[in-house]
């Protein structure tokens, strides 16, 4: 494994032009007022390594992985994913990092579980045959196995978020961004997709993954090194066993 | 080697079959919507055979060129306005809705570039439609009496493509237009209104005031109905539909590149302000 870090973010600032409001147009601005989400963010992350950002909701956790994901461009600064800026937008780029959306809504709700991740297969450029083996094969690694030809709207939380994971996985990616991988589900659900993200999809198989989070479990389950947001400002790191003293618990 | 190794289909086409086997599991679902599309539009289409009944029965020096015939030069008309409403509209109707429904960032986020993962809905949906508007002719001819007996096929193989490839300009900037101000697809109602009112779809152009007419010429449905007619109702060559032919190529080699860079635009924008997940 190379020893040059598999993410590198160097002065990441990101603000938000909200659309012109009625008072604003009539005193000739096009944008309302700005809104800096992220601001002068640095660190890195050693190949191999799973580092969970942490921060209250309006932290810019969610603004900060969009960014990593290529989904996103920032305003200043650069962040470089596996070896590539974040910000090209390349076809190989997005070949080597996956951005696991737990969103519900980034499914079909009327298609099966098995459909939609073949429609994703082709997105990755899989031939008709292989896709097929690559979602049966990611189905039953994700516990999806028997619910495979169930449509997506039958499914619960949990699959949902599993049949995410699987989608991630479809281009074998070197590094993986997962926002708030176990939100909404249950403590003994959630604990198990823990394990199976760190055991099998991440340490497993030798990947670098970014867990944002805003829960300590999570973060002492999964992380290696864990970053603190506030207000768009990195506000410090520590190792797990620190968090609930960093976050003063 | 005995043994035939298939060759794997090119990524988009892969891509264009995993969107239609999506879509048409998904139909399974909109049964219904389905049925009542097919319905109206059946129904549209046999209000214009009382139309031209109660029109074509008169003796018209405006429908001359056409043989006195109504019903085709209408039913023309309203399959032109579908092809054009295919065009401008779809690549607008699926970004939102994949904007509303959350899966354009997922799709994004795959190594597909997006044109190809922007580009299957509008292929699908005018394979779709040409099927649709087949389907009316061979049933306008075959229970409305349309008569076809004049039509020039090799005109009408050298017309779609660009009548396709015009519609598609109007489309991709119309989808620009969308998604940079985030408003229900301004460019079709513009253009729809416009094309409806000035491209001769229910009445000959030759009926408007001159001035009306040269407006109605800067409209790509003006000369995709004037070809689709010239073709199937008198049966012109493509020598003879050279300037319509000529006007759409324009068209299309200026809205293409347009709409094109436009749209690359308009995405860069959604990558900036953070609205490829939300409308």
């Amino acid at each position: 494994m190379s020893d040059a870090p598999a993410i590198v973010v160097d002065g990441l600032g990101k603000v938000f032009h909200s659309p012109a409001g009625l008072r604003d147009m009539l005193r000739g601005r096009l944008y309302g007022k700005p809104v800096t989400a992220l601001h002068d963010v640095s660190f890195t992350v050693r190949p191999g390594e799973i580092a969970c950002v942490m921060g209250p909701n309006g932290a810019g956790k969610s603004t900060l992985v969009r960014i990593l994901g290529g989904l996103l461009l920032p305003s200043s600064g650069r962040a470089e994913v596996a070896g590539i800026d974040a910000g090209a937008g390349t076809s190989e780029f997005r070949r080597r990092v996956a951005f696991v959306v737990g969103d519900e809504r980034s499914f079909h709700y009327r298609v099966t579980g098995r459909g939609n991740l073949h429609y994703f297969a082709a997105l990755h450029g899989l031939p008709a045959g292989l896709a097929r083996r690559r979602a049966g094969e990611l189905l039953a690694r994700v516990g999806l196995r028997d619910a495979a030809d169930r449509r997506y709207q039958e499914y619960s939380r949990g699959m949902r978020q599993r049949l995410a994971i699987a989608r991630g996985l479809l281009g074998d990616p070197q590094v993986l961004l997962l926002d708030e991988p176990t939100l909404g589900l249950d403590p003994k659900g959630a604990r198990d997709l823990r394990a199976f993200l760190r055991d099998e999809i991440i340490r497993g198989a030798g990947r670098t993954a970014i867990v944002c989070s805003n829960d300590p479990t999570e973060a002492r389950a999964m992380a290696d090194r864990v970053l603190f947001l506030d207000v768009g400002r990195l506000q410090s790191e520590a190792s797990p066993d620190r968090i609930e003293a960093e976050l003063g618990l | 080697m005995s043994a035939a190794v298939r060759a794997p289909l090119p990524w988009f086409l892969r891509v264009l079959v995993a969107f239609v086997r999506r879509e048409l599991a998904a139909v399974g679902g909109y049964r219904v919507a389905f049925v009542i599309r097919l319905f109206g539009f059946g129904l549209a289409v046999g209000s214009l055979l009382f139309l031209s009944r109660f029109v074509g029965a008169a003796v018209n020096p405006h429908l001359a060129l056409y043989r006195g015939n109504y019903l085709g030069f209408v039913v023309i008309g309203f399959l032109g306005t579908d092809f054009q409403q295919v065009g401008v509209s779809v690549l607008a109707q699926r970004i939102r809705m994949a904007q509303v429904m959350g899966t354009l960032e997922a799709e994004v986020a795959t190594p597909a570039p997006p044109w190809m993962v922007l580009g299957s809905p509008p292929v699908y949906e005018f394979v779709i439609a040409a099927l649709r508007s087949a389907a009316y002719l061979i049933g306008a001819k075959l229970l409305l009496g349309l008569d076809l007996s004049h039509a020039n096929w090799l005109s009408l193989l050298v017309a779609v493509p660009l009548i396709i490839a015009a519609f598609s300009g109007l489309g991709l900037l119309a989808a620009a237009t969308t998604m940079l101000v985030r408003r229900l697809n301004p460019v079709a109602m513009v253009i729809g209104s416009l094309s409806f009112f000035l491209s001769g779809v229910m009445y000959p152009v030759t009926v408007l005031p001159g001035w009306l007419r040269a407006i109605g010429r800067l409209l790509p449905l003006t000369h995709a109905l004037a070809l689709l007619r010239g073709a199937l109702l008198v049966g012109a060559g493509p020598g003879e539909l050279r300037t319509s032919l000529l006007a759409l190529l324009v068209f299309a080699g200026l809205l293409a590149p347009v709409g094109a860079g436009m749209f690359a635009f308009a995405l860069r924008r959604a990558r900036s302000d953070g609205s490829l997940s939300h409308y």
